[in-house]
């Protein structure tokens, strides 16, 4: 069974992520354990060590546990495979790293509300977490229907790194899924513009010879899509083309900066992205 | 819920009445038609109603196709609107006692039409308030920016002086989007049902945008927009959550007017009323090409 982590806390994000994971589980036999962590306020140290500080970590633990599992609580009725929370105090990104590490974990999970500004969600791959993490991520803007998913691709996807890793989490799932082609363009002065009425719908051909291949790959993993596409459109209008889908998995190389267009994309996405990792 | 619906005697008004209909249809809502003719009338003398003008005068006439209209929308044996069961019946007095009398039943729900005297926006205000309505409904003629036919900015000054909601309605077009706009945590029952309603009648998709100062939505708007999220999902819907940063609001608010009907949740506690002064209300109002709702 596919073993997940996800982070909760008392925010709205946190909340909404855990039941989309839910909702994932139920799909695909995921196991979830959630995780909780207490960042200590800068001035606040550990006094000491050993049992002095497991008590002082303790304390800090008290008030949310609380909430937190109330929170756990709430979902177990209907999502019976989540676990309940492991509380930590420490740096955050750290705390997630070594639980992942130490736990041998295949998914982590986070929250992010969706944003008008998207720079929010392209800060996250600047990031220790994103730019370490030995599996792929699951961010979850908002609470969708997970009924379809899509997989996009790019003429630079290697498609050796992205098939073998959505199978891994998705073999034993009753999921539907397209294969989607973009080629992503700049905005210029042949795109359109932005609330135009007379805009044309974004370019969309049949498959070409790299949906082929990955429909391929995916025949030999016994997963098959259900439509194939190219499309030839600048990164927002795809995102905004793509809110039919509950899911959207892509496949992003490590060191990925602002500019890339894919991240682009992914950020005016609206559901749920799921990252796959492409090792250089 | 009590709604008054604000009309004159041109075509944006009927398509008004057609928009609460479908609301009342769903809410059972009192309603009443409200139409204002002005103190002086075409000869310029101040008179009571009965001496200058009577029932060929365009707005009585209209308020009474309104009616018309309105009931038009419910079958006649499922219609709240209208006085049931005239006759005769054998009823209780006391106990075993029984008497034949003549029973006239009112209707389940009221169905007023009114004018009034006066200045529009104060006679519309004034009803609103003593009333105790919950919501006024208005239309306008878009392409004059929203206007009444007599001009003199009535949808846009109902607007920014009501204290209840005020739905102001355009054209009869398709809604695929509703987007509710709060940066508070006073939203009321009341307000929910009313988006629920829009959302129903429109087979509308939902989004709840929270705005910000920062980067991040304030605690209190939160832990407000994942209860508004559990209502709706209870209720079958599920509503997409956006964040907006106050400074983008004017760029949110041009795209998103041209898509659907928005609503945004005013009031004391909200900077909304700060950073969407009247002028901006009013510019918001002209602009959009679909009704506007302000929750209060």
């Amino acid at each position: 069974m596919i073993r997940a982590l996800i982070l909760v806390n008392d925010r709205l994000a946190s909340s909404i992520a855990l039941r989309y994971a839910c909702r994932l589980a139920n799909v695909s036999g995921m196991d979830l354990q959630t995780i909780y962590i207490e960042e200590p306020e800068h001035e606040d140290r550990p006094p000491g060590t050993g049992w002095v500080k497991s008590t002082w970590e303790k304390g800090l633990l008290v008030s949310a546990g609380t909430e937190i599992s109330q929170l756990i609580d709430e979902e177990k009725p209907t999502c019976p495979t989540l676990r309940k929370p492991k509380m930590c105090v420490g740096d955050r990104e750290a705390e997630i790293l070594r639980e992942i590490d130490e736990g041998s974990y295949d998914l982590f999970i986070e929250g992010s509300l969706y944003s008008f500004n998207q720079t929010n969600f392209m800060k996250k791959f600047g990031t220790k977490l994103y730019r370490e993490v030995s599996c792929p991520i699951l961010v979850v803007k908002n609470m969708v229907d997970i009924k379809q998913a899509v997989i996009l691709i790019e003429d630079t996807t290697d498609l050796w790194s992205l098939i073998p890793q959505f199978f891994k989490i998705f073999e034993k799932a009753n999921l539907k899924f397209d294969i989607l082609h973009v080629k992503l363009q700049k905005p210029g002065r042949l795109s359109f513009k932005e609330g135009d009425k007379g805009t044309k719908a974004p370019e969309v051909k049949e498959a070409d010879d790299i949906t082929i291949s990955a429909k391929k790959m995916l025949a030999e993993a016994g997963l098959s899509p259900q439509k194939t596409r190219m499309i030839r459109e600048v990164p927002a209008r795809i995102a905004d083309s793509l809110k039919e889908y509950g899911l959207v998995v892509a496949c992003l190389p490590r060191q990925t900066d602002r500019k890339n267009s894919m991240l682009e994309l992914l950020s005016g996405v609206p559901s749920a992205v799921l990252v796959l990792w492409q090792e250089d | 819920m009590k709604i008054l619906v604000a009309v004159d005697q041109n075509p944006y008004s009927a398509n008004t009445t057609n928009v609460v209909a479908k609301l009342a249809a769903n809410t059972w809502a009192n309603v009443t038609i409200l139409g204002v003719l002005p103190r002086r009338s075409p000869t310029g003398k101040v008179a009571a109603i009965s001496e200058e003008w009577n029932m060929e005068h365009p707005l009585p006439k209209a308020l009474l196709e309104y009616q018309e209209r309105f009931l038009r929308h419910f079958r006649k044996d499922e219609c709240p609107y209208t006085q049931r069961d005239f006759g005769y019946q054998l009823i209780e007095v006391k106990k075993g006692v029984w008497d034949e009398l003549y029973v006239a039943k009112s209707a389940r729900k009221d169905l007023k039409v009114r004018i009034r005297l006066g200045n529009p926006v104060k006679e519309i205000l004034a009803e609103a308030q003593e009333e105790e309505m919950d919501l006024i409904v208005i239309g306008c003629d878009h392409s004059r920016g929203c206007e009444w036919k007599g001009g003199g900015g009535v949808p846009q000054k109902v607007v920014n002086e009501a204290t209840c909601s005020v739905l102001v309605t355009k054209e009869e077009k398709k809604v695929d989007k509703i987007v509710c706009c709060l940066d508070h945590d006073l939203v009321s029952q009341q307000s929910l049902e009313m988006i629920n309603q829009m959302v129903t009648l429109h087979k509308a998709k939902l989004e709840i945008i929270g705005l910000t100062e920062g980067e991040e939505l304030k605690a209190e708007v939160e832990r407000k927009m994942d209860a508004i999220l559990r209502y709706y999902t209870a209720r079958g819907l599920e509503p997409w959550i956006e964040i907006v940063e106050l400074a983008s609001l004017d760029a949110f608010i041009s795209q998103e007017a041209r898509w659907g009907l928005m609503a945004l949740w005013m009031g004391k506690r909200s900077m909304l009323e700060k950073v969407f002064p009247k002028a901006k209300v009013s510019k918001l109002i002209k602009g959009s090409e679909y009704s506007v709702l302000i929750l209060r």
